[in-house]
């Protein structure tokens, strides 16, 4: 409690004005070296967000004048059986994708904490699919799970399972792009590995002379002191997913975008598709500013929730 | 754990007895070490395969691809010369036994063969028939290093003149440019949100971060209107770059989580010999930032190089494509060059790789900066 209370008491010099100068010119420096910011705001923040806004209540196809039609883009979009296929389809990957990764990433930054000989090596092993182009990593999972030369079910064959037909069953479409995620979860792993840093050992050595077994600190030690990581990993996954893009746009089967039938069909997917294939700039806007709505409720909601299972050291 | 040895132990009664504990406490060790090397190796195994598989298929002849079942090295046909002509090599049923020849040609199931050195004398065969195989491919082991070659002299669309070194390029000149605007852009903001005090200052920093709040999706078409027919740069690189002299949220959090951990102290200390406020950022600060400046560089460039979505956007002529484009283009076409298209995939990727273990410390720091601190 001292501490901190002298902490603050020292951060807070730290950011103490700058004395000899007036109110006036000191706003007029922090202007001056924020500009870059304050313009790129307003021009390439604040005004497409207005724009956008009229968009979504406009009947607009690229050209041509803004007719305002009555939130009518958004009524369409209850109507509108594609949407709701690729709202289920992106909460698909938002309920089964994010904690199927987080708890897999999880458990991959607890092996790579054993103390191993090579610990260093396996690490960046874990790590590097996590730098490779979504492109080129999707790419290669499409040939991976390729049926007939895929290597994929090669594997599978060996242990005596018959792989599915990855690409082109809508059944295995999601899963499939599970999987390319899970390939690329080196950064969760890495965030987790740190937090595992800090996971006080006292307590640990204490529970473990105690009698605690390694489940037991596991779940009542490890696991609620890097809680708040798990929300960061949970909120940021989550927002990422909502707007999944590239790999989906790359991942289709012989046919178009969201193949095969619609199963990879995700929001933003299907935003791209009514924006810049069909070119109805108003439907897509309104898409756009109910995505945004989705995943401010989704975060509040997590924050709201994670209150009761969060814990915070000090 | 270990015992310290320099502590004798406290009692001896039963050296024996102490002993076998010792050794059965070893063994306990040694057991759960390589269990827990077995099960990192057994994961480890689902991060390595897909690059091995990526490595070897970018290695694979045409004819390798798509073998059934895959295998785990490419392999090539063994050719011969006949007139200065490679012909693949066949091991042929003939009325006088088995013999390796060379395929001059292979049409709806017949061969015609001929023998490399009696190149006169022609052999017709069925290559199947009746359920046997009279006729098969000599494959050996290869290594087909031309599919890098072939797959970067050769353009996602034929006959537009641009391949994949003309990609290569474009993504450079991009990520060269994007790294440029952004430490122009974010160091003095990030600069003045740590250190000068001004009016404002602490509203003006939340709205910086709740932008981060706001999806792509959302300003995207507005963005693409702009950028395309009010300011005229479709089909340029200027939109892809442009944007990065303006500051962006993630780094400005960034440069000014760093800059307020240089002691202020310095900074006044140059105040008081009257620097002013420029001075003290790029005569203190900024030679004092090099970690961070090293992180936003190599974060920058991951991103530039990596972006899909931004060239989707604004590039449609082949001339224009990078790396990311270039490659869906490639995936688009009607048969897939397996091979080729991974051989293109590692050239898009190396020098991410090679960007990873220069600055290993850097990667990992910028990940737990952005990640876990605050």
């Amino acid at each position: 409690m001292r501490l901190s209370s002298l902490y603050s008491r020292i951060n807070h010099n730290h950011s103490a004005p700058v004395w000899g100068r007036s109110r006036y010119r000191s706003l007029r420096l922090g202007l001056l070296f924020i500009a870059p910011w304050l313009a790129g705001f307003l021009l390439f923040t604040l005004y497409p967000m207005g724009m956008s806004l009229v968009y979504s209540l406009t009947e607009y196809h690229t050209r041509g004048p803004l007719e305002w039609n009555q939130f009518q883009n958004f009524i369409n979009m209850f109507s509108d059986d594609l949407f709701w296929t690729a709202l289920k389809n992106t909460l698909y990957m938002v309920v089964f994708g994010v904690p199927i990764t987080l708890i897999t990433s999880f458990a991959c930054a607890i092996l790579l904490n054993l103390k191993v000989k090579g610990q260093s090596i396996y690490r960046v092993i874990y790590f590097l699919p996590s730098i490779v182009p979504a492109v080129a990593s999707t790419l290669l999972w499409l040939w991976i799970l390729n049926p007939q030369a895929g290597v994929m079910n090669t594997l599978l064959g060996y242990i005596g399972i018959k792989g599915p037909n990855w690409l082109n069953n809508p059944a295995w479409s999601k899963p499939s792009l599970i999987l390319l995620g899970m390939w690329g979860m080196g950064g969760t792993i890495v965030i987790y590995l740190s937090g595992l840093q800090d996971v006080s050992k006292n307590l640990l050595e204490a529970a473990e002379l105690d009698g605690a077994s390694w489940f037991q600190r596991l779940r009542h030690i490890t696991i609620p002191m890097v809680s708040p990581i798990t929300l960061f990993n949970l909120i940021t996954g989550m927002i990422g997913m909502f707007q999944y893009f590239t790999q989906a746009y790359i991942f289709r089967g012989t046919g178009g975008l969201g193949s095969p039938l619609s199963s990879t069909l995700f929001y933003s997917v299907y935003l791209y598709q009514q924006g810049f294939q069909y070119l109805d700039f108003g439907y897509a806007s309104a898409m756009a500013w109910v995505l945004f709505f989705i995943i401010l409720g989704c975060t509040v909601l997590i924050l709201k929730i994670s209150n009761r299972y969060t814990y915070y050291a000090g | 754990m270990q015992t310290n040895p320099t502590h004798p132990p406290l009692y001896t009664d039963d050296e024996a007895e102490r002993q076998r504990r010792l050794r059965s406490k070893r063994i306990r060790g040694w057991l759960k070490a390589s269990a827990s090397h077995a099960v990192i190796n057994f994961v480890g195994l689902f991060f390595v395969i897909p690059f091995v598989w990526m490595v070897v298929t970018a290695f694979k002849s045409n004819q390798d691809v798509f073998h059934t079942p895959p295998r785990w090295l490419p392999y090539d046909y063994v050719y011969a010369a006949i007139d200065g002509q490679r012909y693949p090599l066949y091991r042929v049923q003939t009325a006088d036994g088995e013999k390796e020849l060379a395929a001059l040609k292979i049409d709806s199931g017949v061969g015609i063969f001929a023998d490399p050195a009696n190149p006169s004398e022609l052999y017709e065969v069925k290559i199947q028939e009746g359920g046997l195989v009279m006729a098969e491919a000599i494959m050996h082991v290869s290594f087909r290093w031309q599919n890098f070659p072939d797959a970067m002299q050769r353009g996602s669309r034929p006959g537009v003149g641009a391949n994949f070194w003309v990609y290569f390029k474009n993504s450079l000149i991009i990520a060269g440019f994007t790294i440029i605007g952004t430490l122009l852009a974010n160091t003095p903001v990030a600069y003045a949100f740590a250190r000068i005090k001004f009016p404002g200052r602490d509203v003006l920093f939340i709205l910086v971060l709740a932008t981060m709040m706001l999806p792509y999706q959302v300003t995207m078409i507005p963005m693409y209107k702009l950028f395309n027919e009010i300011l005229g740069w479709g089909n340029t690189f200027l939109p892809l770059i442009i944007p990065s002299f303006f500051a962006n949220a993630y780094d400005v959090f960034l440069l000014r989580q760093f800059f307020r951990t240089i002691p202020e102290e310095m900074c006044d200390a140059a105040r008081v010999d009257g620097a002013s406020e420029w001075q003290i950022f790029t005569r203190i600060v900024l030679p004092l930032s090099v970690p961070v400046l090293a992180t936003v560089t190599v974060f920058t460039f991951l991103w530039a190089w990596n972006d899909f979505t931004g060239p989707l956007l604004f590039l449609n002529s082949p001339d224009k494509f990078t790396m990311a484009l270039g490659l869906r283009d490639f995936q688009g076409q009607r048969t897939m060059v397996w091979n080729q298209l991974m051989a293109a995939s590692i050239m898009f990727t190396v020098p991410i790789i090679i960007a990873f273990f220069f600055a290993q410390k850097t990667f990992i720091q910028g990940i737990k900066l952005t990640g876990s601190k605050e």
